[in-house]
């Protein structure tokens, strides 16, 4: 080796010394940052490491109210299942239920108060007594000022003593503009139940013990009303029992995920349900598959609706019509339901009424298998007063328009997104002085906000429910925390109780608790006080909460007071009649009726921020990510449209853009969107993604119940030429032969 | 080939150690081309999916093989030229191909180090291939030798071990002779390299009869090399894939692919080292005939998978077929034919088999065709399996065509380091085929 | 001469048991599935599951051990929708279990085909021998947009990239049930008392699972359906899933 002088000496020691540092640095930037073991020598409280801890508590996230157990570990939500002492869904739970956890941990959920700085849309945080401040005065002012009648208060579907407390608070604030709007609340149903049975809340449809399901267009598994807990019914009806497996028919403009399942699916045109069940009335009445006492005026009533006409109207034949009524009638106990596009056109009420005929004839009224009116609840009483229509909510669209709201609070509510823009909302949100919402995403309606005091999710708070519909006992499930909130955002009942205080005079007189948890506990005395069953929880009232928290329902099937129905009035029976559906826009410029539909994702829009509900493939195109536009795959040939293809949807109220999809079993003359897509905000999940079909609906209503009727807008199609190709997991739907799914007749 | 002087046997040494000791700046720039593209298109890609995931190639739920593994067919095909020229007609004890095997051995050396290559791109966890070795290890798992693709690596080891050994043997002789002409370090490691070989009359007759053995093993070596590749894909249930007559197509295929890959190499290497008198008509004309009777083979095993699929009745085998033939890579299956069933047959005609144009061109051609088939085999088969609601689609993307474009970059500047460390022709074998020395008049 | 020949045979089917000491079974009724997916929400809140995004939706690298197939029949007006969920079959001559060149997937003792993620080496071999397609391989390291990844599950691994994955029966809630029951002093598990994510969320009941050697179990009563049948059973997979046919009452 040769000598090493000392330049080259140092050179070596310099570049080895960078080079180490170097790799030091390098090492150091790479190494993961050090975690924090969970030290046992002080163990928390409230977990075991290592041991699961589950809290019993309601799904908030459509209106059925299932009752749900959340797996917790180290405090942290992981998993969401049914409550199987739940009688709503025994222990099952659908797949926006289960994606849950998703609104829980979102990445976009508003952490903290925020109050609008300049223009709507931009927002500074501020904290919470600043804010509840801020609003208390202005509230505290208009009391005082006995002006308390201009703060509207507008909630989504909130049933239980929550609502109550909502309700209570508005009546000491001095204002009777308290309203729930939802969507899909079936306000048509329980007007035509209203006309019908007299009853002002949902009944128990048993679809479990029926024999034969006749759903004009009710989407029972997949959205409506229930679906958990029909879908469980569905499930026993087919194979639950030995002696005999239930028929179900769907009777749709387009397949529904029911209509998949359905044995016979029968395409009807929109809006001709109605008529259909009218015709099938008739058929009834006249063939003598009906003797009751009122019979004459039946006949009287369904006069002019023979099959024969009205198979030209709906476009169904008439000996078709003839077999369901005779089908119906002689398969009992059966169930005859509606919605779907018979509850969403301008004779919504009166083809639900009609439909609801066809169960009183058959008389399965009462009975197992049938309709079953369910008792009122136990507390606090239905909140059905305070469930708007599209109608009513129009009275309060125009008193914000002519600047006589002050405040608007909303929450759990979205209807920048779920109106027609032809409702006004957002113009007369406007004019709204000070507009609050309480909501935990930033959505469109909260996006216009003025103040934002975030709620928690509801896996972080307190509240209860009373199902509707009811399960045909009274039934109360409690909600509870199952984490500590994440961020700093509170309970929307302690925001409440905490305004109350702020306003001071009579509120926190009426409303004296500071916490939600006392409220709620406190008003659970009267459920416990209205018991009839009293043995399972020994004496005190604090052993029946801490029994009913950790069951997270309590529920009494004791028959209580036999409910009677004593027959439909004939007053009602001779005014019984379905007008033909209405629509907006000329046959001529728009060929085609646009028809929405709810998916059992995302419902009304409000499952669009959840990422796995995005990843899920809709079970009936498997489509991912996006919108489309359903078009007969005839129809599609004669336009020259390929999947794929963005199309044009024009109404007499707008028009949007999306690719076009060839969907199999949907009318010629019918296009179909799915809603919940759409969205301009809510989120990076549901952002700037596909297109909301509500925005092009034409502001046509059903009378009677005063619902939006979201199914009566006509629309024309056209090509614009580019393409958009779908996201689909599926390859190609045809088994093409193969013994894949192996059907087979009912008698081998 | 009227002015053809046969070369003397001092003439032979020169000529051929010339390729290997002269350098010009012509091979350099080739190398560094060749190099480069090496790089920038195998080794940085591989790289980038290193970090990423093999989610930068184009595979999918459907097509979870994809180009890279059609390459590692491909390139294993190609191995097969030097076990059939050097070892088959070695045994048969044709005359003319000895001015070629060398540089086919080599060809089948870099081409199973280029396939070999190619498993470890296509592995998601590549960091743990050696897990496929059975080697005493500390989890105490043997791999599964029940596996297709275990048989894979045991023969490919296997076949990279006798191969090596076989080329590295052949090769001592001409070691001594280019020892013999050079000086300096040169001569030193070669003096290692060829092991003090003396050519004494026991030391040939050792040779001969190691030369054979070797011969005779690596034979049988080669068929069933190819026959367990094919197996990776007719062990499985995919329709098109599971059939008996893939292990005799595949070393149909592969020898044919490695015959129409000496054809291309021995016209480069003819027309850039300057190699004519040694690398002549005759092997062009043996070599077309080989050619021609392999096409044949071949096109008669793919019709008898066509009707095989027709025959079978079955909805998949009718999907497979009407994928592969009339589907999206339609195109590509009858350029596949084109190629290397239609254009071959042109070789029946002396014309075109004589003339090293035309042969450059075919071969080329053939082999074009053949990655494609390898490329059919698993872009068809895969997107039409049995549930048709999964059924879907393969495109390469940009990464797997840039490592495409790379390997043979990787293969050709692995060939040009051989032709600069081994005589690329045999130089005691040609000199077999000259006639004796004359003693000086 | 006997013995050793028997012994021999053994040889011929190791690793697949004659006899498991449970023998995991699912049936899925098709007359009760209504396609609604809770099942596949269900399943990836449990496992863990990636988000892979809408770029990797298009480009066909989804993650969903279970999924539900749709098939059409007929045509406008006379046209049928019928759903298949599809999951992992656990085949009791699993053609995905011989290829694997690493022995990273096997059948355990209990009747499940097992996939070990730390012995992957990513050959992705299992899912071409597959006829269901129902592997999954991880194309990258997939990341949860912060604080998603509070929901994942402790007992399931979240996997990186290059290592294949697919439907595990809920593994992880059955070794804590085989534990309870060991902790009870139990020697088996009870019907009923382990049941996967999917079973436990289906509202119409249409999956039941459970352990087809314990011959009082619902699933070995159900398994035995006149109903029953397997797919793609002509290719001797011997799956562990027994679809039941749906009704067609029209004959």
């Amino acid at each position: 080796m040769e000598k090493i002088n000392r330049r080259d000496f140092l050179k070596f020691i310099g570049a080895g010394g960078i080079g180490a540092g170097a790799g030091l640095l390098y090492g150091e930037s790479t190494r993961k940052t050090v975690e924090l073991l969970i030290p046992q020598v002080v163990t928390p409280e409230d977990y075991s490491p290592g041991i699961a801890t589950w809290y019993n508590t309601v799904c908030r996230l459509c209106s059925a109210g299932c009752g749900i157990s959340v797996r917790t570990r180290e405090g942290r939500a992981k998993k969401i299942e049914g409550n199987p002492n739940h009688p709503v869904n025994q222990g099952r739970l659908c797949a926006l239920g289960q994606a849950g956890l998703n609104a829980l941990y979102n990445p976009d959920r508003i952490r903290t108060p925020l109050r609008r700085t300049g223009d709507r849309g931009n927002f500074a945080p501020i904290d919470w007594d600043e804010a509840l401040t801020l609003l208390g005065r202005r509230l505290g002012n208009l009391k005082i000022k006995k002006q308390g009648s201009s703060v509207y208060l507008l909630a989504g579907g909130l049933r239980g003593h929550i609502d109550t407390l909502f309700y209570t608070f508005m009546q000491a604030l001095g204002s009777d503009h308290y309203l729930h709007y939802e969507f899909t609340h079936p306000a048509a149903l329980y007007a035509a139940n209203r006309m019908i049975f007299n009853q002002d809340i949902l009944p128990y449809y048993d679809i479990s013990n029926a024999s034969y399901v006749l759903s004009f267009g009710a989407d029972y598994l997949g959205t409506w009303l229930s679906p958990v807990h029909y879908s469980l019914a569905y499930g026993h009806l087919r194979q639950g029992r030995t002696d005999q497996r239930g028929k179900c028919v769907q009777i749709e403009p387009r397949m529904s995920l029911t209509g998949a399942s359905a044995d016979e699916w029968i395409a009807c045109r929109p809006g001709s349900e109605g008529l259909l069940a009218m015709a099938m009335v008739h058929v009834i009445v006249n063939d003598g598959l009906y003797r009751g006492p009122d019979r004459n005026a039946w006949l009287e009533a369904t006069g002019p609706y023979t099959p024969e006409a009205v198979a030209a109207q709906a476009d169904v034949a008439a000996d078709v019509i003839t077999r369901l009524a005779h089908e119906f009638i002689r398969r009992q106990p059966g169930l005859a339901i509606g919605g779907g596009s018979a509850a969403s056109n301008t004779n919504a009420t009166a083809s639900l009424a009609a439909i609801n005929v066809l169960n009183y004839l058959a008389g399965n009224l009462n009975t197992p298998g049938g309709v079953i009116f369910n008792p009122d609840p136990v507390s606090p009483a239905s909140p059905v007063a305070r469930q708007a229509s599209y109608a009513r909510l129009q009275e309060w669209i125009e008193a914000m328009a002519g600047g006589g709201v002050d405040v608007l609070i909303t929450h759990a509510v979205n209807p920048v997104f779920t109106l027609p823009p032809a409702a006004g909302f957002t113009e007369a949100l406007a004019k709204v002085a000070m507009v609050v919402s309480l909501s935990s995403f930033m959505d469109e309606t909260t996006a216009l906000a003025d103040l934002i005091l975030p709620s928690h999710t509801y896996l972080e708070s307190w509240g209860d429910d009373m199902p509707e519909p009811g399960v045909g006992f009274p039934v109360a499930t409690l909600s509870q925390p199952v984490v500590k909130p994440l961020y700093d955002t509170r309970d929307a009942g302690d925001i409440i109780l905490s305004l109350a205080h702020q306003i001071g005079g009579e509120l926190p007189v009426v409303l004296p608790w500071t916490r939600i948890e006392d409220y709620l506990k406190d008003s659970w005395k009267h459920i416990y006080g209205q018991r009839r069953i009293t043995a399972d929880s020994g004496g005190n009232f604090d052993e029946f909460w801490n029994a009913a928290l950790a069951a997270g329902v309590w529920g009494e099937n004791i028959t209580r007071e036999p409910l009677r129905f004593d027959g439909v009035a004939e007053d009602r029976i001779r005014a019984l009649q379905v007008p033909p559906p209405a629509f907006a826009g000329e046959e001529k410029d728009h060929p085609f009726v646009l028809l929405p539909y709810l998916t059992q994702a995302f419902h009304d829009g409000r499952g669009a921020n959840l990422p796995w509900l995005q990843e899920l493939p809709d079970p009936l195109t498997s489509i991912v990510y996006g919108a489309w536009v359903e078009i007969n795959p005839a129809t599609a040939k004669r336009f020259g449209i390929r999947e794929g293809d963005i199309v044009e949807v024009q109404t007499p109220s707008g028009s949007l853009r999306a690719p076009a999809f060839l969907y199999p079993a949907i009318r010629p003359d019918v296009i179909a969107m799915p809603i919940g897509q759409g969205h301009s905000q809510y989120g990076r999940y549901a952002r700037g993604r596909g297109a909301n079909p509500l925005e092009i609906l034409s502001p046509l209503v059903d009378e009677a119940s005063g619902a939006l009727a979201w199914s009566a807008t006509r629309a024309g199609i056209r090509k614009t030429g580019e393409r958009a190709p779908l996201i689909k997991t599926d390859g190609v739907t045809r088994t093409l032969g193969r013994q894949i799914l192996d059907d087979k007749p009912a008698h081998t | 080939m009227a002015d053809y002087r046969e070369p003397a046997y001092a003439d032979v040494n020169r000529d051929i150690l010339q390729t290997m000791l002269v350098t010009g700046p012509r091979y350099w720039i080739v190398f560094g081309i060749t190099s480069t593209v090496a790089l920038v298109c195998f080794v940085l890609p591989w790289i980038y999916q290193w970090h990423v995931g093999v989610g930068a190639a184009g595979m999918n739920r459907n097509a979870v093989w994809g180009t890279y593994l059609s390459n590692f067919i491909f390139w294993i095909g190609l191995s097969h030229s030097g076990t059939l020229l050097s070892a088959v007609l070695h045994i048969t004890g044709s005359g003319w191909r000895k001015a070629i095997y060398r540089s086919a051995e080599a060809m089948t050396l870099f081409s199973l180090m280029t396939a070999a290559l190619f498993v470890m791109v296509h592995l998601g966890r590549v960091w743990f291939v050696h897990w496929s070795i059975p080697i005493p290890n500390p989890m105490g798992l043997w791999p599964n030798f029940r596996s297709p693709l275990l048989f894979d690596v045991m023969a490919i080891t296997t076949y990279l071990v006798a191969s090596s050994i076989f080329i590295y043997m052949g090769s001592v002789p001409d070691y001594a002779a280019v020892r013999d002409a050079s000086t300096g370090l040169r001569r030193r490691l070669y003096a290692i390299f060829s092991f003090g070989w003396r050519g004494t009359a026991q030391e040939w007759h050792t040779l001969g009869w190691a030369y054979t053995f070797f011969a005779v093993f690596v034979i049988p070596l080669a068929v069933s090399v190819h026959s367990i590749v094919s197996w990776d894909f007719a062990m499985s249930l995919v329709p098109g894939l599971h059939q008996t007559i893939f292990a005799p197509y595949f070393v149909c295929g592969a020898i044919y692919s490695g015959t129409a890959g000496i054809v291309t190499v021995m016209y480069l290497l003819r027309r850039c080292l300057n190699l004519e008198r040694y690398i002549r008509e005759i092997h062009l004309d043996n070599l077309g005939k080989l050619l021609i009777a392999l096409s044949l083979v071949w096109s008669y095993i793919n019709i008898l998978e066509l009707f095989t699929g027709w025959y079978s009745g079955t909805s998949y085998e009718y999907e497979a077929l009407r994928f592969k033939l009339f589907g999206f890579y339609a195109p590509l299956y009858w350029e596949m034919i084109t190629f290397c069933a239609l254009v071959p047959l042109l070789i029946f005609w002396k014309k075109i088999r004589l003339s090293w144009n035309r042969m450059f061109v075919i071969s080329i051609l053939i082999n074009i065709g053949m990655l494609t088939e390898r490329f059919i085999i698993v872009a068809t088969s895969q997107p039409r399996k049995f549930l048709p609601a999964a059924f879907g689609f393969y495109f390469p993307s940009v990464v797997e065509i840039m490592i495409t474009i790379g390997s043979f970059a990787v293969f050709a500047t692995l060939f040009l380091i051989f032709i600069k460390w081994t005589p690329c022709v045999s130089i005691y074998e040609v000199k077999e085929t000259l006639k004796p020395l004359r003693r000086a008049a | 001469m006997g013995k050793l020949t028997d012994k021999l045979k053994q040889y011929l089917k190791p690793g697949y048991y004659d006899k498991f000491d449970y023998h995991w079974t699912m049936t899925i009724d098709l007359d009760r599935c209504t396609g609604c997916e809770a099942c596949v929400v269900a399943c990836q809140a449990e496992n863990n599951l990636p988000i892979v995004g809408e770029k990797r939706f298009r480009e066909r690298r989804e993650i969903k051990w279970l999924r539900v197939e749709r098939y059409w029949e007929g045509e406008y007006p006379d046209v049928k929708l019928r759903f298949i969920p599809m999951l992992c079959q656990h085949c009791d001559q699993a053609p995905c279990e011989t290829p694997c060149p690493v022995a990273a997937t096997y059948h355990n003792q209990d009747g499940l085909n097992t996939q070990i993620y730390n012995r992957c080496i990513g050959t992705r071999t299992c899912a071409v021998y597959c006829p269901y397609e129902v592997r999954y391989f991880n194309w990258f390291s997939y990341t949860w947009d912060e604080p998603l990844e509070q929901q994942l599950n402790p007992d399931v691994t979240v996997r990186e990239k290059g290592v294949m994955e697919k439907c595990t029966f809920c593994i992880q809630r059955i070794r804590q049930a085989k534990d309870r029951a060991k902790d009870d002093g139990r020697r088996r598990v009870r019907d009923g008392e382990v049941t996967p994510a999917c079973v436990q969320s289906c509202p119409a009941e249409a999956m039941v699972f459970g352990d087809l050697n314990d011959p009082e179990s619902r699933v070995a009563k159900l398994a035995k359906n006149a109903r029953g049948y397997k797919v793609l059973e002509e290719l001797n997979t011997a799956p562990s899933i027994v679809y039941l046919k749906k009704v067609n009452p029209d004959g």
